[in-house]
């Protein structure tokens, strides 16, 4: 015990401590050593703090997410990526600034004069409508607000209604602040969006989108409509939803919980049916150009495919490279070229989370191999 | 992640708006600023309020993220300040500072069962690391879990790196014989 106290004693747990933070040098190495050789008895001390040291730190992944999420939606105003295109009016700045929404404005001099005269025809109508407290409306008449994502990032937004919705990478949702949540709620999609509306029978909500009309009254789903896909498609958690197709307007198809909807997203006249239409398991209804399916998880994964994104996944089942391709160009922010036509068919599978791009590529070519080469900005498989 | 290069590239990638990267870089610090901070609240959810003023601070001057030199050393300090500031707003000056400080370290064995540890080990391991006097513990904490070297320590708490050094040669050697009277004893 007495030795315990020795000076050769507490230099040695001065560089134990230096070894374990790693802000030990060579020298400093080597004399502990030194003194571990002339002090047996310190062995097992110096062996059980430093497996002590090494021992992974244990995370609870789970909490930290959740707190990442309510940090988000404390300050989801600042997590929006607004872009007004269509206005320059300071009114209208005005009054979103008041709101302490984060948004970079585009300037549009063009505008500048229909808002001018716009703005004369508002002060007088102003003056009229005082009594009814619909100026602020009015003013913001043309108010339409952009939310985009650029490809690599992707955003949650919360809705004037109250409604949620995440928006997926290199996707743009608009809606007309002045008339959203008057008589309807009225969104347009282009790309991908995971909505959970607020129930209100009263105001339908209704996402227009290239290929499709989708009309709810209070449900949880999945809109997938990017321009460059061959399908678009509808994916429906709970609720009901009632989908319109953009050339068929005299036709609703009722979608029922756990079903999708998807169609070809190809221009009409080609009658071809849509190419990638797995799964058809169920199919109620089945006409040209759309189809209906259940949505069932991955067994292995234990995942449905069409809302991995939304727990931050890039999930494919059985898809091509090409596809694979473009999911992975809006995922990472990177543009995929497939430099060999050969490999654009083959099929893979495959469930990501924080893996880098290389890691995912690593990945899939271990099941079926090709070459890749990673850029600043861009990724070429051959 | 530990290494600050990778950090550095996270920060570069907020600064471009990157979500994605901001996620990561709040889900890698959470758990430790909140733990950090803890020692110092003692209340779970000021010490949440505290941390994501922290990172919506980050998140709003992301633009300037570049001219930190570390990132990870700025989270720990800002927390710090942040928490002292809360602290001396709600008139509790004299738990603002290090003595006072409560921090509670992991288990020394996550998974005793894993590694030859036994249970008694396991606990009499834990009883030294909670015996430490506060501020020895708290900086054995920040240099073995949070991995901050000697330097950050010093800079965070605002004590000389040999106060670090000293404190934490200190709380190994207090372990130290509690391993060594279970070494006697088996």
């Amino acid at each position: 015990m007495n030795n315990q106290h020795s000076p050769s004693h507490n230099q040695f747990w001065s560089l134990l401590s230096k070894k374990l933070a790693k802000e030990a040098n060579p020298e400093e190495l080597q004399e502990l050593h030194f003194i571990l050789l002339n002090n047996p008895d310190l062995h097992h001390q110096a062996d059980m703090l430093t497996e002590m040291w090494q021992q992974e730190t244990k995370t609870n992944r789970s909490e930290d997410e959740a707190a990442y999420m309510r940090h988000i939606m404390k300050h989801k105003d600042e997590f929006f990526v607004e872009e007004n295109t269509e206005e320059t009016n300071d009114i209208e700045s005005g009054i979103e600034e008041s709101n302490g929404v984060f948004r970079s404005l585009f300037k549009r001099k063009s505008l500048t004069i229909f808002s001018f005269i716009l703005f004369i025809i508002l002060v007088g109508g102003a003056i009229y409508l005082f009594t009814q407290k619909r100026t602020v409306a009015l003013v913001a008449e043309q108010a339409i607000s952009s939310v985009v994502t650029k490809n690599g990032s992707r955003t949650k937004i919360v809705l004037p209604d109250g409604s949620q919705v995440w928006l997926n990478a290199g996707s743009n949702l608009d809606y007309n602040n002045s008339t959203f949540n008057k008589e309807l709620r009225e969104v347009s999609l282009n790309g991908e969006a995971y909505f959970d509306v607020t129930k209100n029978p009263e105001k339908p909500f209704i996402i227009h989108t290239k290929k499709m009309d989708i009309k709810v009254l209070g449900t949880v789903f999945n809109v997938r409509s990017y321009s460059d896909e061959k399908i678009a498609e509808a994916a429906l958690i709970k609720g009901s939803i009632e989908v319109t197709l953009k050339d068929r307007k005299d036709q609703k198809i009722i979608l029922k919980p756990n079903e999708k909807i998807s169609i070809s997203n190809e221009e009409p006249k080609a009658e071809k049916k849509p190419e990638k239409i797995t799964s058809a398991k169920a199919n109620p209804v089945r006409i040209p150009q759309f189809e209906v399916n259940d949505l069932k998880p991955n067994p292995t994964y234990n995942i449905i495919g069409e809302i991995a994104w939304t727990q931050n996944k890039l999930f494919f089942e059985d898809e091509t490279l090409e596809d694979i391709g473009l999911r992975m160009e809006r995922w990472f922010g990177k543009k995929v070229t497939i430099a060999n036509e050969s490999l654009k068919n083959v099929h893979y599978t495959g469930n990501y989370e924080n893996e880098t791009l290389e890691e995912v590529l690593l990945s899939l070519k271990l099941s079926k191999t090709f070459n890749f080469r990673i850029g600043n900005d861009n990724v070429v498989i051959y | 992640m530990k290494r600050l290069e990778d950090i550095t590239l996270l920060g570069q990638k907020i600064a471009n708006d990157d979500q994605l990267a901001y996620r990561q870089l709040f889900i890698h610090f959470y758990n430790n600023l909140f733990r950090f901070v803890m020692g110092f609240t003692k209340n779970k959810e000021l010490a949440e309020e505290i941390v994501s003023d922290v990172f919506i601070n980050v998140w709003r001057r992301r633009k300037n993220i570049e001219e930190i030199k570390n990132l990870k050393l700025y989270l720990y300090v800002s927390a710090k300040n942040i928490t002292f500031n809360y602290l001396k707003k709600l008139h509790r000056e004299n738990l603002a500072n290090l003595d006072s400080v409560e921090i509670e370290p992991e288990d020394p064995f996550a998974d005793p069962g894993a590694a030859m540890i036994t249970r008694e080990m396991n606990s009499k391991l834990r009883a030294a690391i909670n015996s430490l006097p506060p501020r020895c513990k708290l900086i054995f904490k920040l240099i073995k879990e949070d991995g901050l070297t000697y330097k950050e320590t010093a800079q965070l708490l605002n004590i000389s790196e040999s106060t670090v050094e000293n404190q934490l040669s200190i709380a190994l050697k207090k372990i130290g014989g509690a391993i060594r009277f279970i070494f006697r004893h088996n």
